[in-house]
């Protein structure tokens, strides 16, 4: 064991050694050792680079608001992951570990340049560096700042764990299980709640466990803790570990991430690797603790310069001596403790530097008793030493002067700034915070959530005062949620309560504008940075923030923001809380994206729906398209077709025969009630009171800015019962305007939407042999023109089947739409297929559909129109019932820009050189107009191959349906192409086609 | 996940330690909505359509699921859809209602085992528990609309539109591994 491993202390199991590597070289810690304490035992505190001046860095904590051990981890192949920190990261057999932001090598690494050069790199240095000359931007400055950014190699390999989800529902959700946590888990656990409490660390006890001398009801600590989490699993408490909170979002859902395999050897089968659940809790505890905070003074970030705090933790908690000969600095009782534990765990402590004047007597004593020389009223100015502390330089302060500095010789040196209570998830409810003077720190005020906060994170320090706040807050949350709880006493022995004073930077006897202090270690911004900031006009702490990066990296300042604010208010001479706090967001710490994505990637990322005949369409080689949640067959390419022979055929087989096409996406919303023609009259531009039972029509909708929102053709089975039919990925939006329409603004009308898309299964049949076909399979209707006219519908049976058969043409050739209960679907399409041999019938796709219907000029919602064309700027007023009393849209509709001149209107186009123009281009009247041109209108369908013999195209264009004939242009990147402007019609104006 | 619902084995589409899950055998499905006096409605179906949201009534073998103020679903033996039809359809003019056949929309998972509960926590926003045996809820699993009859503590079934049942049946098929994995 080497000499930093201390036997008989902390929680680690040194009989059960583990070995990992870091930066190639295997090291062995014990069972339960993170990366940095089993790193810390074998003397090693230099583990990476900064990210700004590539400054050596040990860590500082040893907790998850780490900023400076930021490591990669390998967990076998294609799990690598960047900026782990150390502090966090258990050890197994095997892992494989490595510094980060360091060439050739940490310990020699070129870009430490950066360091020497610090005055470059000053607050605002991107500011000011990279302003000119404008034409260095892409080619030099641009390259160069993405090449600095960021720390840590982002993963190549795709991540082959999976991540989970779950939510959960219960009366009490505790965050954190320090004292306070575990005294307010049990007040509410006795009262028969259901409580969950949470820690991110690996097991439960949060102070307690770097705090084992304190005896409560008089147990040690640890047995105390160990028999109180069997006591309250047994009272039913949910006690999740490796579980941190992430996020408090509105009324009471915390999202909290469960880590569950990053600290296995051996990952189990079917297990994810994170799980992110999403707890909605009656009451919510936040009893996270308070975080140490650094002194800010020059060479504050030498490797071995670290929290006394977390000294202590790493000596009791893992068994790990930080350094045989530590100094230790400090303006808060608490490192006292820490010195007095290091002292006792055999270091030698080489003195403690108070920045106070006096501290409380019975300290002095156990200093005194330990042999700890103390230097109080004195400051610490320096550090030096290559890549770990060697020594730290302290000078007497009297009277505001700073006297003149002796060196320390040691190995590491201990600080304390005093403590900052943990508002990150408060802060995420909203909560208000009021600033407190004698503690220099924000505590917590109101919340709108209905949440409660306790212990160290609302600013009361010691074990025995944690308890009973818990225990008390535990009590609030019982009664809020409606029950009487008795008051719990502990009765604590060995605490150490404490008090101490906040800083800003130390003061100095060198010139504080070379001073290397560093507030933010993550993203190296230094005391002076701050001030410069103020020079330069930053007043709020925000501009403070953006200007500097100050808090700014993923540790989110938790460590820095208290400093940064004391500097930049002394700098401004005013208050904190004059000069504010930045806004803590979510994630509390560092997250994947796989936990946030869950369950949602590979084959189950998205709904893939499929209709019925999907499975025909592929058995018949087609090639599919998606559309919304649908996948759709697109084309039916033969042996050796490219699409465009494919469609060409389509759509010829088709015009000269017959086509069949699976229209089963399209959405169908059954209209039922007395009042059901009343509401179609309300809900879409054309009149339906006139529409008989057993006819259909083309319907539009609109939104009631009076912009074209859906459309589709909509029969009436009944006098009180209609048959609507929406776009494919329209459907559910246009049931939900629908049902809003009803409920919030004709809750009068008595009529009732059904969705039925899936409960018919739709085939269409278009070509002029459609009719032959269908007849002799139809029952209970003559397929005659006269009998059942183009725009008819009724119910029959098709093959035997129960069927709704519409006559409607989405080709312009004579067509039938047969819908069929869902399960019905293939058996249906499979007789249409067998009976249409004799006509050639030939299978069509979703882009014959687009070619045949845009001959016709058909828009397609959503493809023709952008939500800012109105009917009539699709040339589709005829579908407007001007005499109706009100749609929705008809105000929209009399809007003074609607009615306008000028508007773009939907018109056909036609190349001058029989090219295919490119759907979305720019159209412009004068190509020879200087750039930039003004831009008129835009393609918005085009096809090159079709029945008309020559590309066509629809376009929407300024005040088109006046230019009829005109000629515009298209710019390209290779040339300008003319086109004419015609009607949108170019395939059978007459209908002829569409008579049997 | 891309194998259609009509692909299905027979027998359970999952079974593991924790939950097992199957397709229910098709039956009829009535979406019914009405308003006003119930009992004539009641009196044609021979159960009650009263009671909270959630609420279930059954007789012989239709059964009603109460999703709103004035929206209910009938499942009963396919073969009893026209009758049912049949029967409401001379209510109409005294009491306007919209009973619409959606047999043909959706299936049904059975979902049961003794973490079945849990199971659908990995879909389901909802407290699962306050759906007590004997009622349901209409629901959202996994992002898509679905109702839940909780048939036993351990025992539900799902009623989906066909063309998310593949969807959803991977994340069962998933959530169930992952729960038998579990160590408790």
């Amino acid at each position: 064991m080497s000499q930093y491993r201390v036997s008989g202390r902390g929680r680690v199991d040194t009989s059960r050694p583990v070995s990992f590597t870091f930066d190639g070289k295997t090291f062995t810690g014990a069972q339960g050792d993170t990366v940095a304490s089993a790193l810390l035992a074998n003397g090693v505190h230099l583990m990476g680079r900064s990210f700004k001046y590539h400054r050596p860095r040990g860590p500082v904590a040893a907790g998850s608001e780490e900023p400076n051990a930021l490591i990669g981890t390998r967990r076998g192949a294609g799990r690598f992951e960047p900026n782990t920190r150390a502090t966090v990261q258990e050890i197994w057999d095997g892992l494989q570990t490595n510094s980060q932001n360091k060439y050739p090598s940490l310990k020699f690494d070129v870009g430490a340049v950066n360091d020497a050069a610090y005055m470059l790199f000053s607050a605002g240095f991107y500011y000011k560096t990279f302003m000119w000359p404008r034409s260095f931007w892409d080619k030099v400055y641009e390259p160069f700042i993405r090449g600095a950014a960021g720390l840590g190699v982002s993963p190549t390999e795709e991540d082959p764990d999976h991540y989970a989800s779950r939510n959960m529902h219960c009366d009490v959700l505790i965050v954190g299980a320090g004292p306070s946590g575990l005294a307010a888990a049990r007040a509410a656990a006795v009262e028969g709640l259901k409580v969950v409490l949470v820690d991110e660390s690996p097991e439960a006890g949060g102070t307690l466990l770097s705090e084992p001398q304190v005896k409560i009801d008089g147990k040690p600590a640890w047995d105390w803790l160990a028999a109180e989490v069997e006591a309250l699993k047994a009272l039913g408490v949910k006690i999740m570990t490796r579980t941190t909170a992430i996020a408090y979002y509105h009324q009471n859902m915390v999202g909290l991430c469960e880590k569950l395999t990053d600290h296995l050897a051996t990952l189990p089968a079917d297990t994810p690797r994170e799980r992110l659940w999403r707890v909605r809790a009656g009451q919510v505890v936040l009893a996270q603790g308070a975080l140490e905070k650094p002194l800010v003074f020059h060479g504050n970030d030498r490797p071995g310069v670290m929290l006394a705090g977390s000294a202590q933790t790493y000596l009791n908690r893992y068994g790990v001596l930080v350094g045989t000969r530590p100094v230790v600095v400090t303006s808060h009782d608490s490192a006292w403790y820490a010195a007095f534990d290091l002292a006792d765990a055999g270091a030698k402590v080489q003195a403690i530097v108070d920045i106070r004047e006096g501290v409380h007597e019975a300290l002095l004593t156990e200093a005194r008793a330990r042999g700890i020389p103390v230097k109080l009223s004195h400051t610490a100015t320096a550090t030096s030493g290559r890549l770990r502390v060697s020594k730290i330089r302290v000078n007497p302060v009297r009277g505001g002067q700073v006297g003149s500095g002796t060196e320390i010789d040691c190995d590491a040196v201990l600080m304390s700034g005093g403590w900052t209570p943990s508002l990150h998830l408060f802060s995420h409810t909203k909560g208000s915070l009021a600033w407190n003077d004698d503690l220099t720190t924000f505590l917590p005020e109101k919340t709108p959530e209905d949440c409660v906060i306790a212990g160290a994170s609302r600013g009361l320090w010691g074990v025995e005062a944690a308890l009973r706040d818990g225990a008390e807050k535990g009590r609030e949350v019982v009664a809020a949620l409606g029950k009487s709880g008795a008051s719990v006493a502990y009765a604590v022995a060995d605490d150490r309560t404490g008090t101490g004073v906040s800083m800003k930077e130390l003061p100095t006897d060198r010139s504080p504008g070379k001073a290397k202090a560093f507030v933010d270690y993550q993203n190296d911004v230094t005391a002076k940075d701050l001030r410069l900031a103020v020079r330069e006009g930053m007043r709020s702490i925000e501009h403070v923030k953006r200007y500097t990066t100050n808090g700014m990296a993923t540790d989110q300042g938790k460590m820095s923001n208290i400093n940064g604010l004391n500097i930049a208010s002394d700098a401004l001479g005013k208050k904190q809380p004059q000069v504010g706090l930045t806004t803590f967001r979510p994630p509390y710490t560092p997250t994947t994206f796989g936990a946030f994505a869950g369950y949602h990637r590979g084959s189950h990322f998205e709904v893939t729906r499929k209709t019925r005949i999907d499975e025909w369409a592929a058995q018949h080689g087609a090639a599919f398209e998606p559309v919304g949640q649908w996948r759709r067959a697109w084309y039916f390419p033969k042996a050796g077709e490219s699409m465009d022979d494919a469609v060409r055929r389509e759509c010829a087989a088709t015009r000269e025969s017959l086509g069949i096409f699976d229209a089963s996406t399209l959405g169908k919303i059954e209209v039922v009630g007395p009042d059901a023609v009343e509401f179609m009259n309300r809900m879409y531009t054309n009149p339906w009171t006139k529409l008989g039972v057993g006819r259909c029509r083309y319907g539009l909708l609109c939104g009631d800015d009076g912009f074209i929102r859906d459309d589709g053709v909509i029969g009436r089975m009944g006098q009180d019962r209609f048959h609507v039919t929406t776009t494919t990925g329209g459907a559910a939006r246009v049931l939900n305007m629908m049902e809003d329409y009803l409920q919030t603004e004709w809750p009068d009308l008595n009529v009732w939407l059904t969705s039925t898309t899936e409960q018919w299964a739709t085939v269409a049949l278009n070509g002029p042999n459609a009719a032959k076909l269908l007849a002799p399979l139809v029952e209970g209707v003559e397929l005659t023109e006269e009998a059942f006219p183009h725009m008819s519908c009724v119910e029959c049976t098709v093959a035997g089947m129960p069927a709704r058969l519409f006559r409607v043409s989405f080709t312009g050739e004579i067509g039938f739409e047969v819908n069929v209960p869902a399960p019905m679907g293939r058996q249906l399409w499979e007789t249409l297929w067998d009976a249409g041999q004799q006509y050639g019938i030939t299978p069509y796709g979703t882009e014959t559909m687009h070619v045949l219907r845009a001959e016709k000029g058909y828009i397609i919602v959503g493809q023709d129109t952008d939500g800012t064309v109105t009917p009539f700027d699709a040339g589709m007023g005829w579908a407007v019932g001007k005499a109706k009393p009100d749609f929705v849209g008809k105000r929209g509709l009399a809007r003074p820009d609607l009615v306008a001149k000028g508007r773009k209107q939907l018109v056909g186009l036609l190349s001058e050189d029989g090219s295919k123009l490119e759907e979305g281009a720019q159209i412009v009247f004068d190509p020879k107009q200087p750039i930039p041109m003004k831009m008129v209108g835009h393609v918005t369908s085009s096809y090159d191959v079709g029945t008309t013999g020559r590309p066509i195209a629809l376009a929407l264009v300024e005040g088109g349906h006046d230019r009829l004939g005109e000629i515009v242009h298209i710019p390209m990147p290779d040339r300008t192409i003319a086109a004419k402007i015609t009607g949108t019609v170019f395939f059978d104006p007459e209908n002829a086609r569409l008579k049997i | 996940m891309n194998a259609p619902i009509s692909s299905f084995a027979s027998g359970p589409l999952v079974e593991t330690s924790a939950a097992r899950v199957s397709q229910s055998a098709p039956c009829g499905r009535l979406s019914l909505r009405a308003r006003g006096d119930l009992a004539p409605f009641e009196a044609v179906l021979g159960l009650s359509l009263g009671g909270p949201i959630g609420a279930r009534a059954t007789a012989g073998e239709t059964e009603s699921i109460r999703l709103g103020p004035d929206e209910w679903m009938l499942h009963c033996p396919v073969e009893a859809v026209a009758g049912l039809e049949a029967a409401l359809a001379p209510l109409y003019g005294s009491h306007p209602h919209s009973l619409v056949d959606v047999s043909g929309r959706e299936t049904s998972f059975v979902i049961e085992g003794p973490r079945a509960s849990e199971l659908l926590t990995m879909g389901c926003p909802r407290d699962i528990e306050t759906i007590l045996p004997g009622s349901g809820r209409r629901t959202v699993f996994d992002g898509v609309t679905v109702i839940l009859w909780r048939d036993a503590a351990d025992r539900f079934r799902m009623d989906l539109w066909h063309s998310f049942a593949p969807h959803l049946l991977h994340l069962l098929e998933t959530g169930s591994r992952e729960l038998a994995a579990e160590s408790l």
